[in-house]
């Protein structure tokens, strides 16, 4: 094996198309999107000042706030949701399940619906949500309600009902990975130490899972902040999250504000992944 | 006879199954207080199973255990007045040194400020005092085996069960591990059940040594006892410095039976219970060491060997002989004993009749 020294030549040459693709299609048009945010005019012009005119509009218009404020609230309930529900169904699998060939099983149950398009999916709930759907047959035929249920569709109970179901699986794969990791005999050991099996969750399962839970809650809140498809389909157009209004206003051709908002989005996605990151070292991850 | 309640544990027709496995069958054993017990047998055996149950992670399937005289069958492990020490220690990775030691008795929920005492007091007995905030990923080998002894013992439990506790360490450390544990014990003044696959392990350390295979014990004895008197064929083969040799028996008369074996007859005492029924399947065996190379003629038990090889193991010199139909015998001396016998030279070999142990395969399953 011939060793390569790091920061020789020979190692930058190599890193150099991947720092040419990383550059393009990503550094580039990050840079774009904010110089664009900058400008004080709907179109381009070299004298044109630039100023953050478009960040004052957007604070000043509290139904742009409000935008913020509901995709964030979102967000932390989806976390919320998917962390709890995520937890069961790692724990389930990691921990309950003890045949590996069950484990397979339920294992492929819960991903196949994940080899078709996110699009599709989307789509899929709506005959489950619908006045006449699925839901409101059952609910009906047992007599839970008598008048079909018209909040699943085109409602905020709806988008969170359909993304729990798309992201509930980022936040429970990576705690299935940190509790396989812990040997049974920690668990049995806090037994003999006289801890009950609630104790040994709270002091032992718990703390050990914990950077499988925050590596989940990273992709789900990514995921959840980024997404306009799920609102835009099942919210009908009647909600918005921050990244309905990049396309809205991208589709009207406000450009300047609409990478306003981008902006935006994106520092609240950085600033909430530093958060998330102090709760653990991440990069210990599976060194113990 | 003590009475029952002073027993530390008691295990009476114990069995487990795993399935169609039986691991633990139809068990008895009792530790008495303040014991060092060694469960010694080869790997599957069941010996570790045992110590599961008493510790009350495996379920019995039948039978009873008492602890301290109180059945524990439907006492959860965190309820039993016992502490485990696991073979990779089972350290818990988040928890600082101190914290780890405390956990026990944070979980007793005691006082803050006699848990910060004692855990002070027993990081000063196991000399481990400066490793106090380490984690355990930056802990030595022998540091960890000492982190998790001091971690279970600060809840001064009734017993200490351990599972090859020093199976992990390298073999210089061994020794020295071993007669700290053993010095604890006797100063702890609780009864340890110790598991090893290790002879020397178990005599140099136990008070009684308990000898299962395949599920069962075979024989329950002091290491003398054991040694010198091993009760089936199995111990006899299981346990080194022995020569089996299997036949069939003759007449028996006098205390003695002579058994038949393919290299010649043999006339071997019969100790305990009746003498083995003419015809039945028996086998015995002689110590390495009581194997005499120039027997007197007035010796009844003599048969004529080959020296195959000779090997030098520092206090011990052992001779590897071949009889007549193969099969392998050691001779053992000190390892001063100037070596007369050369490798390939004939030799004939006997012994003193007292010197036979008889096993008669129907003692291998009661």
């Amino acid at each position: 094996m011939s060793t390569l020294r790091e920061r020789s030549p020979r190692a930058y040459a190599l890193a150099l198309p991947a720092a040419l693709w990383m550059i393009g299609a990503l550094v580039l048009p990050t840079v774009f999107i904010g110089w664009v945010s900058l400008w004080t005019t709907r179109t381009f012009s070299v004298g044109n000042p630039l100023g953050f005119a478009n960040y004052a509009k957007f604070f000043q218009r509290p139904a742009y706030v409000k935008v913020l404020t509901d995709t964030v609230e979102q967000t932390v309930l989806l976390m919320v949701i998917t962390a709890i529900l995520g937890y069961a169904i790692a724990y389930f699998l990691a921990v309950k399940v003890e045949r590996p060939t069950v484990q397979l099983a339920f294992f492929l149950v819960l991903v196949i619906p994940f080899w078709t398009s996110a699009l599709i999916r989307t789509i899929a709930w709506i005959p489950f949500l619908g006045v006449t759907g699925v839901i409101n047959k059952v609910l009906i035929a047992l007599r839970v309600v008598d008048q079909p249920v018209e909040a699943f569709l085109f409602s905020r109970t709806g988008i969170t009902l359909a993304q729990v179901s798309f992201y509930t699986l980022l936040a429970a794969g990576p705690v299935v990975y940190t509790l396989r990791n812990i040997p049974p005999s920690l668990r049995e050991a806090a037994y003999t130490l006289r801890a009950a099996p609630l104790a040994v969750f709270r002091r032992i399962v718990l703390p050990l899972t914990l950077p499988g839970i925050v590596i989940g809650q990273i992709l789900v809140f990514l995921n959840v902040m980024a997404d306009f498809a799920t609102a835009q389909a099942i919210g009908g157009h009647k909600l918005a999250y921050l990244g309905n209004l990049v396309i809205l206003l991208y589709d009207t051709g406000q450009l300047p504000f609409a990478s306003v908002i981008a902006v935006l989005l994106m520092a609240a996605m950085l600033a909430g992944v530093a958060v998330l990151l102090k709760v653990v070292d991440i990069r210990r991850l599976g060194i113990s | 006879m003590a009475n029952a309640a002073e027993h530390d544990v008691e295990l009476r027709g114990v069995t487990k199954r795993f399935g169609s496995f039986v691991a633990v069958r139809d068990m008895s054993l009792i530790v008495e207080k303040g014991q060092f017990v060694c469960l010694l047998g080869p790997s599957g055996c069941g010996k570790t199973t045992t110590l599961r149950l008493v510790a009350g992670l495996e379920q019995a399937d039948g039978g009873e255990i008492r602890i301290a005289g109180a059945r524990v069958d439907d006492t959860p492990p965190w309820r039993r007045d016992v502490a485990m020490m696991f073979q990779d220690f089972a350290l818990f990775p988040h928890m600082t040194v101190a914290r780890q030691v405390g956990f026990g008795l944070e979980m007793l929920r005691r006082p803050k400020e006699e848990i910060r005492r004692r855990v002070a007091e027993t990081l000063a007995a196991f000399e481990i005092g400066d490793l106090a905030d380490r984690k355990p990923d930056t802990l030595s080998g022998g540091q960890k085996q000492r982190v998790a002894l001091a971690r279970a013992l600060i809840t001064r439990p009734r017993v200490l069960l351990l599972d090859e506790p020093i199976g992990s360490l390298d073999f210089s450390l061994r020794e020295a591990v071993m007669l700290e544990l053993k010095d604890v014990q006797r100063r702890a003044g609780i009864s340890f059940v110790w598991v090893t696959h290790d002879q020397n392990e178990a005599f140099s350390l136990g008070d009684q040594v308990v000898v299962m295979n395949h599920a069962r014990i075979e024989q329950t004895g002091t290491p003398e006892e054991i040694f010198e008197r091993p009760r089936t064929r199995f111990v006899a083969t299981f346990i080194q410095g022995h020569n089996v040799l299997d036949g069939t028996a003759a007449s028996a008369e006098d205390g003695h039976v002579t058994v038949v074996t393919a290299v010649g007859r043999f006339v071997v005492p019969v100790r305990n219970g009746a003498a083995p029924a003419s015809g039945a399947p028996v086998s015995f065996s002689i110590r390495a060491e009581l194997l005499e190379d120039d027997p007197g003629l007035d010796h009844p038990n003599r048969l004529a060997a080959t020296c195959h090889a000779i090997e030098y193991l520092g206090s011990v010199r052992r001779w590897d002989l071949r009889l007549a139909d193969g099969r392998s015998v050691k001779l053992e001396r000190s390892g001063r004993t100037r070596c007369r016998l050369a490798e390939g030279e004939a030799v004939l070999i006997g012994w003193r009749v007292e010197d036979g142990v008889l096993h008669i395969p129907a003692a291998d399953a009661a």
